[in-house]
């Protein structure tokens, strides 16, 4: 018999009584969160162990100068890495002169751009699926993340980031900055990724 | 008795002045962490009855999820193998890495990898590895196991990394701080990460609706590992599976609060099949390893309690033994509570008898288990079993039988306790130093000497 026959004989295959799964669905046991959601959303990202920062624009036409703001503020040079992501970069979306725009992903980027899906208030997690405007291995390799929040999308809870239908190779939650406590139990940020994450809501609530 | 395998191992723990201190370094902020954690949780003893529910439904019904799993992971472009063992896991593993005429994998790390001895395969076969996870680099460089499945290097000072990072770093730090070593090691590890062919993670939830693959780091080198190369392989066990996303999202919420107490891991992945023909990044080929290794046995004979486990650690953190020898002395790839009831399991209860004794049975375990098992029941299955067996020493058996005999007899009892009593006094009141036969406890401490007269000799008195 092969591994799996033989697997799958000795715990027996028979499904589970119709509902089961779902009643463990029932009313999740979960951190409540009332009131405002994106005012808990900034609360959650800026707790000590998010450590991230954030800011507010009306529209993406002011993101270039938003992005400016941070890099100037953190001595940076204005070079980003911008996703193709067609929000980010169509013209008329951003005017993005007097930037340097780098054309693909360097191993020692200093700063990344992305656009999330979704925010969650409950944990201040930023939500990110891959796709062809929307590559991932960018929001992992750069000092400096940037990311881009439409108000609109800031939801409650982890539930609620569930991707319907048919999934992206990579749905994933990026919750603070890359962080460690591998040495001696203390923490430090900017493990291997970000050591810095910076939230720009779009829009007004 | 003689001194075993474990004693042995014990004891040079209990001798090292330096192991204490870097395990109460961890453990500590650990414990404290976690207890901030569970309080900013209002409802987390609720979450917990109903994370253990999950588990157990999972569990149950755990070949039909299985099946459901596989045909959606396939359906998502994956390639799903089946494992009995953890030999055919490793062979899965390298004849696909072989296959592919891979020189280097990046491994994400994984406990199930050190389960089925992957570091040692992959070395077999002459494939490079890099650990990527901090602590895993830091037992690689130091060539050892990991003795903690969260802090793999808990064992190590932060005096001893940076001997090692000076040691084989291009570039090491220059200030001794740990700040400046985890620095040195990002820049030592990135370039190896990008270049490697093969990108391998375990899993902490396979989701069965979805055919998803969820692994959770702090670090965010799982992504960093599983994104350049052009292969990914999964290395699961069975019993990680859950049916949908809200219900791992449930798990989720308890194992970072368990572990290190945040609220969240700081990333949390969910993967699904390999890149989608338009993506811009992601690997071409996804391989998921479903391994069995000896989890069904333990359905089967009394250990279902223990699948619920989703390796948060946080067991050992609270264990009074685990802090005093640390996760080596343990021997197994599973160390603390959560190890003493699996390594038996997993190894046999001949080779690992005396694991299940080291244990107080002070409930701590189970207590902070956010799955709710509960250990020193199992635990005290594992000596019933052993005794059961006959694996217990001669001396042993024979001396508790004796006890059990004389303990039967209430006149020759009391008569035993008097003369015990007479005699031990003679060696202190108060405190006693030194006493035949008992060196093993007052080489270390001091013993409490026993009051005059036994508690039954004073309740016959009419003393109330």
């Amino acid at each position: 018999m092969s591994a799996r026959d033989d697997i799958l004989a000795t715990l027996g295959t028979a499904a589970p009584p119709s509902g089961a799964a779902d009643a463990l669905l029932a009313d999740p046991v979960r951190p409540a969160v009332a009131g405002d959601l994106v005012a808990t959303f900034f609360t959650a990202l800026e707790l000590p162990a998010s450590g991230a920062t954030h800011d507010r624009i009306a529209d993406l036409a002011d993101l270039p100068r938003a992005v400016a703001a941070y890099l100037d503020g953190h001595g940076l040079a204005r070079a980003v890495y911008l996703p193709p992501d067609p929000r980010l970069t169509a013209n008329g979306a951003a005017d993005w002169s007097g930037f340097t725009l780098s054309p693909a992903i360097a191993p020692n980027e200093p700063t990344v751009l992305a656009v999330a899906r979704l925010g969650i208030a409950e944990t201040g997690s930023l939500v990110f699926e891959t796709g062809p405007s929307a590559p991932m291995l960018p929001n992992f390799l750069g000092l400096h993340h940037i990311v881009v929040l439409p108000v609109a999308a800031v939801v409650a809870h982890l539930e609620d980031a569930a991707l319907p239908g048919e999934q992206p190779r990579a749905h994933y939650w990026v919750t603070g900055v890359s962080g460690t406590t591998d040495i001696e139990g203390q923490y430090i940020r900017g493990a291997h990724g970000p050591r810095f994450l910076h939230v720009i809501l779009v829009g007004e609530d | 008795m003689s001194a075993t395998a474990f004693t042995k191992r014990a004891d040079a723990a209990l001798a090292d002045p330096i192991l204490k201190v870097a395990i109460e370094r961890t453990a500590s902020t650990a414990e404290t962490k976690r207890g901030i954690a569970v309080k900013g949780f209002a409802h987390f003893e609720e979450a917990r009855t109903r994370a253990a529910a999950i588990k157990d439904h999972v569990v149950e019904h755990l070949g039909f999820y299985l099946e459901q799993f596989e045909a959606a992971a396939t359906a998502a472009g994956a390639q799903v193998h089946w494992a009995r063992t953890a030999d055919e896991a490793c062979s899965i593993v390298i004849d696909i890495c072989k296959a592919a005429g891979a020189k280097t994998v990046a491994r994400s790390k994984s406990m199930m990898g050190e389960e089925i001895g992957l570091p040692h395969a992959l070395a077999e076969a002459g494939i490079g590895r890099i650990e990527t996870d901090l602590a895993e680099h830091i037992i690689q460089l130091a060539d050892e196991r990991p003795s903690h499945i969260v802090w793999p290097a808990m064992h190590k000072t932060s005096e001893q990394v940076s001997a090692l990072f000076k040691q084989h770093h291009l570039e090491p730090h220059a200030e001794e701080t740990i700040p400046a070593m985890a620095e040195s090691a990002r820049r030592h590890l990135r370039d190896g990460m990008l270049a490697a062919d093969v990108g391998i993670s375990g899993a902490n939830f396979l989701v069965a609706e979805s055919g998803a693959v969820c692994t959770v780091t702090n670090e965010g080198n799982a992504e960093l590992s599983l994104v350049p190369p052009r292969i990914h392989i999964v290395t699961a066990g069975i019993e990680k599976l859950v049916p949908s996303m809200g219900h791992a999202v449930q798990l989720l919420r308890l194992l970072a609060r368990s572990a290190t107490g945040a609220t969240l891991t700081q990333y949390t992945t969910f993967y699904t099949g390999p890149k989608r023909a338009a993506d811009a990044d992601g690997p071409d080929v996804m391989h998921i390893v479903l391994i069995d290794n000896g989890r069904s046995a333990m359905r089967a004979e009394g250990l279902a309690e223990m699948l619920r486990c989703i390796r948060c650690g946080a067991c050992m953190n609270h264990c009074v033994v685990f802090r005093q020898i640390g996760g080596h002395a343990y021997g197994g790839t599973y160390p603390g509570p959560m190890g003493a009831v699996l390594t038996p399991a997993l190894d046999g209860l001949a080779k690992n008898r005396d694991l299940p004794n080291a244990c107080t049975l002070n409930g701590k375990c189970q207590e902070v288990c956010p799955v709710k098992i509960p250990l020193p029941t199992l635990l005290r299955g594992w000596r019933e079993r052993s005794w059961r067996e006959g694996l217990e020493p001669v001396s042993v058996r024979q001396g508790i039988t004796a006890w059990a005999w004389v303990a039967q007899r209430p006149r020759l009892y009391r008569a035993a306790v008097r003369a015990a009593i007479f005699g031990m006094r003679r060696f202190g009141r108060g405190w006693i130093r030194t006493l035949p036969m008992a060196g093993g406890w007052t080489a270390h401490r001091d013993l409490p000497a026993p009051a005059a007269e036994s508690f039954m000799a004073r309740y016959a008195k009419g003393e109330r």
